[in-house]
């Protein structure tokens, strides 16, 4: 990616982050959205950011790119997040069995 | 928590800012590991260092970031942008929520205020509903402000120390993992658990379709089912409920 697509795209995404702050605070002032967008809306969340997950761990090479220590540290994070509740154990879980992995390996 | 402020009203315009930063502190404490894996995320990132980290600026939400820096290597200019937006869509619901009580507020704080709009101000702000326009609109700057400033500040951070750290720690992996935490974490019923999971299924199935597509194929599956489940568990519901009367 070019130095200008670079910043060019950052511009994008934070235009479009604010625009999704503010555009019913400037512009719909006090008009409530329609119930199915914000049931739709409530969903954008969860389905997103899994699927980023799974593009990340294949980090762009498709079904290849995945190597099964990531998803066992992706899995032990999701346990760990589940039980916990917390997002810094279920990091740092992550990371650790990561790491035991690769030295044992 | 707010129930628990001192009364506001009676306060001198610094002790409000006080009571602003108190209350904003403890939210701030999770967001720092998720800052210092941004940061690292940034010295690893295709684009430029000083973009990437201009992410703060320009971006200031914590998913969006991450997601921009971090696809810059795989993801057409498409691609990311499209991405990072489907991300932030969720900042809609708390213009929505937060829309009454910039009401009464002067047109300025309107268009300045919603850039500071991160998910640990909403949880802050959303609750006072008690505090008048103007106690409110200098406890939403204060906090507002304080947020953007130790969150870049912690970014920072990462990014100079992530710049040491060796390649075989593979901290390239945290991003990942922050994602999938949280996904768990806002998980609050089950259509959500049904959209997290269509979401990441079709996202594996379409990792072949060019551009990393697959992500927004994958995101827009796992709303539409997500979607549908809330539908058909509200008819449950209200099924269940006319049987009892």
């Amino acid at each position: 990616m070019s130095t200008l697509a670079a910043i060019s795209a950052v511009l994008s995404v934070g235009l479009i982050t604010y625009a999704s702050r503010a555009g019913l605070i400037v512009f719909l002032a006090d008009r409530p959205l329609p119930v199915n967008i914000t049931r739709a809306l409530r969903y954008v969340g969860p389905a997103v950011l899994s699927a980023l997950t799974v593009n990340l761990i294949a980090g762009g090479e498709g079904v290849d790119g995945v190597e099964w220590v990531e998803v066992a540290a992706i899995g032990v994070a999701i346990a760990v997040a589940a039980v916990a509740h917390n997002l810094i154990a279920a990091l740092i879980a992550g990371m650790v069995t990561l790491w035991l992995l690769l030295w044992l390996l | 928590m707010a129930p628990a402020d001192p009364p506001a009203e009676t306060q001198t315009p610094a002790a409000i800012t006080l009571t602003a930063l108190r209350a904003a502190l403890p939210l701030f404490i999770p967001a720092i590991p998720f800052g210092l894996v941004l940061g690292v995320a940034i010295t690893d990132s295709a684009m430029p260092t000083a973009v990437a980290w201009s992410t703060n600026l320009a971006i200031f939400a914590g998913a969006a970031q991450l997601a921009t820096v971090s696809l810059a290597a795989t993801a057409t200019w498409l691609t990311l942008v499209a991405t990072a937006a489907v991300i932030n869509l969720r900042h809609v619901m708390y213009s929505a929520a937060l829309s009454p009580r910039f009401n009464d507020q002067p047109r300025w704080f309107r268009w300045v205020g919603p850039f500071f709009l991160i998910d640990q101000l909403f949880a802050l702000t959303s609750v006072r509903t008690t505090l008048s326009a103007p106690v409110w609109r200098r406890f939403y700057l204060s906090a507002g402000l304080f947020y953007f400033v130790s969150w870049t500040t912690v970014v920072t951070i990462g990014l100079v120390v992530g710049s040491s750290i060796p390649t075989e720690w593979r901290l390239d992996v945290a991003p990942a993992i922050m994602f999938a935490g949280l996904v768990v974490l806002g998980l609050t019923n089950r259509p959500g658990i049904v959209a997290a999971v269509v979401g990441a299924g079709v996202c594996l199935l379409a990792l072949e379709v060019p551009n990393n597509g697959g992500i927004l194929v994958g995101a827009i599956s796992g709303v539409i089912a997500g979607y549908l489940a809330d539908v058909a568990e509200s008819r449950r519901t209200m099924q269940h409920d006319a049987g009892h009367r």
